[in-house]
C-alpha cells in the first residue's frame, strides 16, 4: 500500500498552509489561485523562463514543475515574504534604484533567485550571479542594470560598517 | 533653448518601481473577477485549409462549458489594422484557415481545464489546401492564393515602387557598384508576459471593459469595438501592468477580443491566458525579408544611388506589413548622404503567423545589409570603414532623397565618438586573432506620421482632493518608464517634485485619445502633450485663483506646489488647500505635430518633426573550434536630443542591444511545414545573462527644438544597428561574409572549416548504405508513404486527462506502485522533463510515482571500488559534492553545464539519463516514427535538422542529449537498476538501445549510478557546445585518459549528442592507446571519431564541431597532465 503523504500542509512564508487540492497541480498555481500569492509569476509553465521562481527548502526552483505532492511537509519562500513597497529589502531598493527591471514580469523571480544566492554564497563574484541567473530570462533589460544592481548590493553589503 | 533643468536630465527611477519588485504590480495575468470565466482558443493545426464543418456538440456538452463561438458567431467584419484597403483578418477563421495556430473556436467555462478540455473535443472537419511558405515561391502565378485580393499579383499585398533622384542615371554613372543579397527569418518578441484578456461584458449597460497587456489601448477600443460592433463609446480599455511590449503587443491582438465576445455572450468576466506556445504561434512576430541591395558609387567615395528590391513575409494576415515596408524603405533612402534612391518592395502573403511589430520594424536588418555594403564600399575604396562612414554621414541641413530635412543631426561626433571608445584607431592594426569591431549607424523619425492618428497625444492632468496631480496618458507604459518621463515632464514644468504627480496609463475613459506607445513615439509626442498641458494647468489654477483671491492672474506665483499672491500670507496656499478651496479639475491637451504628411503614393516628404541618429561599435570574438560568437563589447553612441532620464534611456539601450545580439546570432522561429517547431523559451533562443557584454552608453545631446526639451525619441534606436554592427565584427573576425541572418555559431564553423575536409568515411558502417538509400528516397516516396500511412495505423497519442499522484516512502513501496496492473505508471524524480512531457503529449500516463525524497535513492557514497550515486541525487547536489569534484572533476564540471540552477536543483542524475528525446520535430507533436512507431517517417530527414544526429541514425535522428551519458560513458560506470525481484547493474554503454532508448523496463527504477574510482593516473575533460550554457547540447564529448609516464595506456572517449547514444569513439581510442599525445596525434585521433558519420542537410557541421571538441578535450587532458 502507498504510504500517506508526509503531511498535508505547505510552509509557506512561514505559515503553515493547508495544501488539500490536486497533488499534480503546480506549485505556482497553487501560490497564485489558491492561496492568492500572485507576486510568483509565470513565463512559459515549463521551467524555461525562471518568472515563477521560489524558494523550496532555501534552493532556488521553479514553481511551475514542483508538482504540489512534492511541496507538502516543505518550506516555500516567495517573493511576498521580502519587502512591501513601503518598506522594500536593501535588495529591491537597490534593484528599483538601478532600474534593474523594466516591466517588472520576471522581477520576483530575479529576486528570489538571487536571494537563494545570496543565502548560500553571501559574497558571490560576477560570474557566480551570472550563473545564479542564468535561467531567469528577463527580455527588457539585457540584463546590464540588474548586474551592475547586485554587485553594487554585494559590495555595498561587504563594506557595511 | 538653453535653461537649467531640476528634473529633466536626472536618473528617476521607475514610478512603479517598488510595486514590481515586491510582486504587488498587478498584469492581466493576476486578474480574476467574481464569476469569472476561463477561456481557452482552439488553433488549426495546418497552415492552410477549407473549413468544412465544426462540430461543437461535444464541446457545448462538457462539464462547466458556458459558451463556445466560432468565426461566424462573430459579425462579419474585419479588423482594420494598416487601412481598410488591407483589412483581410475576421476576429476568428472563417471558410479558411492560413496558418497554423489561426483561431478556429474559442470556449468560455468555469475552470481553464474544462476549457481546455472543451477545445480538444471541438471536432473540425478540414480540406488540406497546398500551403505557401516562402515568399518569393508566393508569387509565382500558379503558386495558392491565400486570399482573393483583386488587382495585385498573386499574394502580394502591397506593392511600393518609387524613384528619388533618378536612380538608373546614377548607377550609370557609377564608379563602383556594390551588390548583395541579403535575408533573415522571423524573429518573435517574447515578452516575458504572454498576450492575454480579461475581459467584462456587462448586460445590464452594454458596457464592455478590458484589461489586457497592450501597447495601444486606442486601438484596442477601436478595432474590439468595429469587429464586435459595439458602440465605442462602450467599450473601456483599463489600466493594468504589462510584462513587455517590443511591438508585440501593439496593435489589438486577437485574444481580446475573442475574450470580448466569450464575455458579451456568457454575460460574464472572461479571461483568456495564452501560454507561451500559443505566444509563438499566434503572437505578432517580425516580418522575415529577402533584399537586393546595390549601391552606386563614385571614384570619390560618394554614394550617388542605393536601391533595394525586398520582399517581404507578410504572413496570412496584413497587421503592420505596410508600416513595415515604409520603415525599410526610409534606411534605403535617408540613411547616410545618398544621391538618388528607389525601392522595389513587396509585402507578399504566405501560410504563416502574421507579421506585427517587432522593435525597429525591420530596420535592423535593411541597416545591416546597408551597412554590410559600407564596410565592402570602404574596402573597395580603400577607406578606413570608420572615416569612410564619418564622411558620408548625414548633417544637420541635408535633405535626403526622400524628402527628409534633417534639422539636428550629430551623427559624425556619434560616430567618431563610438570609434574613440571602441579603441578603434590604436586597435586596428592590431586586432588579435578571431577578434573584430564592427560599425554601424541608424536614423529614425521621432515619431513617424505614418498612422493617420499617429500625428498627434493628448494628456491630461487632474488635481485631486489631496493635492496630487494625476497625469492621464492612453499611451502603455510597458516597462520603458515613459510614465516615469511624463511625470518629469509635468513636475520640470510646474516646478514641482515628481513624486507630488501620479499618472494613470491606458485608461481610455479616464484618459484622453492616443495612438499608444509605439514607433519609440512617447516621450516625443506625449512629452510634447504633457508640457503644454502642465502649462494649461498653471493657468487654470491661477484663473481659479485669481478669481477666489480677487487679484490678477498675472500676478499670481506658483512654485514648488504653491501658489502665492506677493508676499501675502493670506494669498498663499498649496495644492491640497487649493484643491479644497477652488474645486479638483481637469486639464485636457492636445499636442499636434503640425506638419504635412509624406505623399501618400510615393511616400515623399519629411516622416517626422526631427530624425534621431545614432552609431554602434561592436567588438566580438569568435571561437574557431565551436564558431561560437561572443559578443565583448558594445558602445552605443545616441543623438536622441535631450536625455530626459538618463536611468530609463540606458536601460533601453540596453535592451535593445541584447535584442540585437539575438536578432543577429540566435534568433528565429524556425518552421517545418508551417509549424513553428521551436515554440518554446529552450528552442527558440532569446539571450539569457551569460550573453550580456560590456554595453557603453554616450549622448550627443543635440537639443531638437521641436522636441520635448529638446528630446527626440529613443525606443528603437538601440536594436537598430546593433545586428549590423555585429556583423561587421564577425566579418573582420573572420574574413568572411555572411548573408543571413541569425550568424549562427553553426554558419560560422561552416564558413571558417569551409577549406578543410574530414575524413569521412561512411562506408566503414555497412548500414549506411542502406540508410542513405532510403534517404534519397524520402523526399518523393518514403514521407509522403509513410505520413499517410502513419496517419491511418500509426500510435495516436493519448489525450492528456490527468493523472494521480504518490509519494512512496521507500523503494519497495515505488516498487508495488509500478507493478500495478493495468495502471501506465511513470516514474517521476525531478520531474522537469516528465511533467512537461506529460503536457506536451510526449510521455502518457495513469499514474506518477514521485521518488525525489526516497532516501534509499539518493546521497554520493564514496567506497573502496566505486562511487555509488543515488538516482534520485540531483545535478546540483552532484556539483557541489567535493571528493567527487576532485576524483571526477568532468562530473562536476560537466553536470554544471546542464540547464539552468533552478532545473540542477530538482533534476536528478538518473532523470538526465532517463529523459525523452528532445527533437523538435517530436516534441511539437509530429506523428513521427517516435511518436507513432514503425509505421511513420521521420521529419528530420527532411525538415530542418541542425539539432539531429549525425551518426547512428535509423529510423529516428533524435540524438541522445544527456550531458551525463558521454560523461558517465566515459567514466566506465554502470547503471543500478532494480525491479521487485532484485537489482541487476548495467554498463552505460549498454544502457541505450540503439535507437536511443534506455534498457529500463517499465516494472523497473534505476537506483543508482556507480562510478570506478580512479586507481591510475589519470586525466579527464568534457566539452560542449550548445547554444547558450545550460541549453540542449549541439555535440559534447567526455575524454578520459589513463597515463603512465607521459603516454596514454588507455583512452575512453565518448560523443554526446551527435547519435542517438553516447558513441564510444573506438578507433580513436585504439589509436591514443600508448600514444604521447603530440599535435598531431591529437588531431589525428580526433577526426578519427567522425569517420563512420553520414550527415543530413543541416548538420554536417556538427562532424567539424564533434571533431574540434575531441581535440580541445584531448589537449585539456594534456594539459592537465603536464
Ligand atoms: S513559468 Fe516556471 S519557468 Fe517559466
Ligand atoms: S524586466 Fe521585463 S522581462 Fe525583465
Amino acid at each position: 500500500m502507498v504510504k500517506p503523504l508526509v503531511g498535508p500542509s505547505i510552509e509557506v512564508n512561514g505559515e503553515l498552509r493547508v495544501a488539500d487540492v490536486d497533488s499534480t497541480m503546480p506549485l505556482a498555481l497553487f501560490l497564485r489561485d489558491v492561496l492568492n500569492l500572485r507576486g510568483t509569476k509565470i513565463g512559459c509553465g515549463n521551467g524555461e523562463c525562471g518568472a515563477c521562481t521560489v524558494l523550496m527548502d532555501g534552493r532556488a526552483v521553479c514553481s511551475c514543475l514542483i508538482p504540489l505532492g512534492r511541496a507538502r511537509g516543505r518550506k516555500i519562500r516567495t517573493i511576498e515574504s521580502l519587502g512591501n513597497p513601503k518598506a522594500l529589502h536593501p535588495l529591491q531598493a537597490i534593484l528599483v534604484e538601478k532600474g534593474a527591471f523594466q516591466c517588472g514580469f520576471c522581477t520576483p523571480g530575479v529576486m528570489m533567485s538571487l536571494l537563494a544566492l545570496l543565502e548560500s554564497n553571501p559574497v558571490p563574484d560576477e560570474a557566480e550571479v551570472r550563473t545564479a541567473l542564468q535561467g531567469n530570462l528577463c527580455r527588457c533589460t539585457g540584463y546590464v542594470k540588474l548586474l551592475e544592481a547586485t554587485m553594487t548590493y554585494i559590495w555595498e553589503r561587504g563594506h557595511e560598517p | 533653448m538653453n535653461r537649467e533643468f531640476q528634473f529633466v536630465g536626472m536618473p528617476r527611477p521607475q514610478i512603479e518601481g517598488p510595486d514590481k519588485v515586491t510582486g504587488r504590480a498587478v498584469y492581466t495575468h493576476d486578474l480574476t473577477r467574481p464569476g469569472m470565466l476561463h477561456g481557452a482558443v482552439l488553433r488549426s493545426p495546418h497552415a492552410h485549409a477549407r473549413i468544412r464543418q465544426i462540430d461543437l456538440s461535444a464541446a457545448r456538452a462538457m462539464p462547466g462549458v458556458a459558451v463556445v463561438v466560432v468565426g461566424t458567431d462573430f459579425p462579419d467584419r474585419r479588423y482594420v489594422n494598416a487601412g481598410p484597403q488591407y483589412a483581410d483578418r475576421h476576429a476568428m477563421a472563417r471558410g479558411k484557415v492560413r496558418f497554423v495556430g489561426e483561431e478556429v473556436a474559442a470556449v468560455a467555462a468555469e475552470t481553464s481545464a474544462q476549457a481546455q478540455a472543451a477545445v480538444s473535443a471541438i471536432s473540425i472537419d478540414y480540406e488540406v489546401l497546398p500551403a505557401v511558405l516562402d515568399a518569393e515561391a508566393a508569387q509565382a502565378a500558379d503558386a495558392p492564393a491565400i486570399h482573393d485580393k483583386p488587382g495585385l499579383p498573386r499574394n502580394v499585398a502591397q506593392e511600393s515602387i518609387a524613384d528619388f533622384g533618378g536612380i538608373d542615371a546614377a548607377f550609370a554613372a557609377a564608379t563602383h557598384i556594390v551588390e548583395g543579397t541579403f535575408e533573415h527569418g522571423i524573429v518573435a518578441p517574447v515578452c516575458l508576459e504572454t498576450n492575454g484578456a480579461l475581459a467584462v461584458f456587462d448586460p445590464q449597460t452594454g458596457n464592455m471593459d478590458i484589461w489586457a497587456p497592450t501597447q495601444a489601448p486606442f486601438f484596442v477600443r477601436k478595432e474590439v469595438a468595429y469587429v464586435l460592433d459595439l458602440d465605442p463609446e462602450h467599450v473601456r480599455v483599463r489600466s493594468v501592468a504589462i510584462g513587455g511590449g517590443f511591438g508585440g503587443k501593439s496593435q489589438s491582438p486577437e485574444p481580446i477580443a475573442i475574450a470580448a465576445m466569450l464575455s458579451k455572450l456568457a454575460g460574464r468576466p472572461v479571461r483568456i491566458l495564452l501560454n507561451r506556445q500559443e505566444e509563438f504561434l499566434s503572437g505578432k512576430s517580425d516580418h522575415a525579408k529577402k533584399m537586393r541591395v546595390r549601391s552606386a558609387v563614385a571614384a570619390d567615395g560618394t554614394i550617388i544611388g542605393r536601391h533595394t528590391e525586398f520582399w517581404v513575409d507578410n504572413g496570412a494576415y496584413t497587421h503592420m506589413g505596410p508600416a513595415y515596408i515604409s520603415a525599410v524603405r526610409q534606411r534605403t533612402c535617408n540613411l547616410y548622404r545618398v544621391g538618388a534612391a528607389g525601392f522595389d518592395g513587396k509585402l507578399v502573403h504566405t501560410n504563416k503567423v502574421s507579421g506585427g511589430s517587432y522593435r525597429g520594424m525591420g530596420a535592423p536588418q535593411i541597416i545591416w545589409a546597408i551597412e554590410t555594403q559600407m564596410d565592402e564600399i570602404a574596402e573597395k575604396l580603400g577607406r578606413d570603414k570608420l572615416d569612410y562612414r564619418i564622411e558620408v554621414a548625414n548633417r544637420a541641413g541635408d535633405q535626403t532623397p526622400q524628402g527628409w530635412n534633417i534639422s539636428t543631426c550629430a551623427l559624425t561626433e556619434c560616430l567618431a565618438e563610438a570609434g574613440r571608445r571602441i579603441g578603434w584607431h590604436e586597435k586596428k592594426n592590431s586586432m588579435p586573432l578571431n577578434r573584430g569591431i564592427g560599425f554601424a549607424a541608424m536614423i529614425n523619425p521621432s515619431v513617424g506620421l505614418l498612422y493617420a492618428e499617429g500625428n498627434f497625444a493628448c494628456v491630461s492632468i487632474d488635481l485631486k482632493d489631496d493635492g496630487r496631480l494625476r497625469v492621464g496618458t492612453q499611451s502603455a507604459d510597458c516597462g520603458t518608464s515613459q510614465n516615469t518621463v511624463l511625470a518629469q515632464f509635468v513636475a520640470e514644468e510646474l516646478n514641482l517634485t515628481p513624486d507630488q504627480v501620479d499618472v494613470l496609463h491606458m485608461d481610455t475613459k479616464e484618459t484622453p485619445a492616443d495612438l499608444g506607445s509605439a514607433a519609440s513615439r512617447v516621450t516625443f509626442v506625449s512629452g510634447n502633450a504633457a508640457i503644454k498641458t502642465a502649462k494649461a494647468f498653471r493657468a487654470e489654477l491661477t484663473r481659479r485663483l485669481a478669481c477666489l483671491w480677487s487679484v490678477p492672474a498675472d500676478d499670481i506665483m506658483f512654485a514648488d506646489g504653491i501658489s502665492s499672491f506677493g508676499t501675502d500670507n493670506a494669498r498663499r496656499i498649496d495644492l491640497a488647500d487649493a484643491a479644497a478651496q477652488v474645486g479638483t479639475f481637469r486639464v485636457e491637451e492636445r499636442y499636434d505635430v503640425d506638419m504635412p504628411r509624406p505623399d501618400p503614393k510615393t511616400g515623399y516628404g519629411d516622416y517626422a518633426a526631427t530624425y534621431g541618429f545614432g552609431a554602434q561599435a561592436a567588438e566580438v570574438e569568435v571561437d574557431p573550434t565551436t564558431g561560437h560568437v561572443s559578443v565583448l563589447k558594445v558602445v552605443v553612441v545616441q543623438d536622441i536630443g535631450r536625455v530626459i532620464n538618463p536611468l530609463a534611456l540606458d536601460g533601453q539601450m540596453h535592451g535593445g542591444v541584447v535584442q540585437g545580439i539575438g536578432m543577429a546570432l540566435r534568433e528565429e522561429v524556425v518552421f517545418d511545414g508551417g509549424v513553428p517547431i521551436n515554440a518554446s523559451l529552450i528552442t527558440y533562443r532569446a539571450p539569457r545573462i551569460i550573453d550580456t557584454p560590456v554595453i557603453e552608453t554616450a549622448y550627443i545631446e543635440t537639443d531638437d527644438p521641436s522636441g520635448p526639451y529638446g528630446a527626440k525619441a529613443g525606443g528603437e534606436h538601440a536594436i537598430n544597428p546593433t545586428p549590423a554592427a555585429i556583423a561587421n565584427a564577425v566579418a573582420q573576425a573572420t574574413g568572411k561574409r555572411f548573408r543571413k541572418l541569425p550568424i549562427t555559431a553553426a554558419d560560422v564553423l561552416c564558413a571558417l572549416e569551409e577549406e578543410r575536409s574530414l575524413p569521412i568515411k561512411p562506408w566503414i558502417r555497412p548500414y549506411n548504405m542502406e540508410i542513405a538509400t532510403a534517404r534519397a528516397l524520402y523526399p518523393k516516396i518514403l514521407f509522403p508513404g509513410l505520413k499517410k500511412l502513419g496517419a491511418a495505423v500509426g500510435r495516436k497519442p493519448r489525450p492528456a486527462n490527468g493523472h494521480d499522484y504518490e509519494r512512496p516512502s521507500d523503494l519497495e513501496d515505488a516498487l508495488v506502485a509500478l507493478g500495478r496492473p493495468n495502471r501506465k505508471v511513470k516514474i517521476m524524480a525531478g520531474g522537469t522533463d516528465l511533467q512537461v512531457g506529460l503536457r506536451q503529449g510526449v510521455y502518457a500516463a495513469d499514474s506518477v510515482v514521485d521518488i525525489s525524497d526516497l532516501s534509499d535513492l539518493k546521497g554520493i557514497m564514496i567506497g573502496d571500488g566505486v562511487i555509488r550515486i543515488g538516482a534520485a541525487t540531483t545535478i546540483s547536489e552532484l556539483t557541489e559534492h567535493e571528493d567527487l569534484l576532485r576524483m571526477h572533476p568532468m562530473l562536476s564540471d560537466g553536470l554544471a553545464k546542464i540547464a539552468t540552477r533552478q532545473i540542477r536543483n530538482v533534476a536528478t542524475i538518473a532523470g538526465d539519463l532517463a529523459q525523452e528525446k528532445r527533437c523538435w520535430f517530436f516534441r511539437s507533436g509530429a506523428q513521427c516514427y517516435k511518436a507513432g512507431g514503425v509505421s511513420c517517417p521521420c521529419y528530420a530527414v527532411l525538415g530542418d535538422n541542425r539539432h539531429h544526429s549525425v551518426m547512428g541514425a535509423g529510423r529516428c535522428a533524435a540524438p541522445c542529449v544527456a550531458d551525463a551519458a558521454p560523461i558517465l560513458t566515459a567514466l566506465d560506470a554502470s547503471v543500478v537498476i532494480a525491479d521487485y525481484a532484485g537489482e541487476r547493474r548495467v554498463p552505460m554503454t549498454n544502457f541505450y538501445r540503439w535507437s536511443g532508448e534506455t534498457v529500463v523496463a517499465t516494472n523497473e527504477i534505476i537506483t543508482a549510478i556507480e562510478v570506478p574510482r580512479p586507481n591510475v593516473a589519470h586525466t579527464q575533460a568534457f566539452e560542449k557546445h550548445a547554444g547558450w550554457d545550460g541549453d540542449f547540447a549541439d555535440a559534447s564529448v567526455a575524454v578520459h585518459l589513463a597515463w603512465q609516464e607521459d603516454r596514454v595506456i588507455k583512452a575512453r572517449i565518448s560523443l554526446g549528442a551527435v547519435a542517438p547514444l553516447p558513441v564510444r569513439a573506438k578507433s580513436a581510442e585504439r589509436a591514443l592507446a600508448g600514444s604521447w599525445l603530440t599535435d598531431s596525434a591529437v588531431r589525428a585521433a580526433a577526426e578519427m571519431v567522425i569517420a563512420g558519420a553520414l550527415p543530413l542537410s543541416d548538420n554536417g557541421y556538427k562532424c567539424n564541431l564533434i571533431v574540434n571538441l575531441t581535440e580541445r578535450a584531448l589537449r585539456k587532458n594534456r594539459d592537465q597532465r603536464a
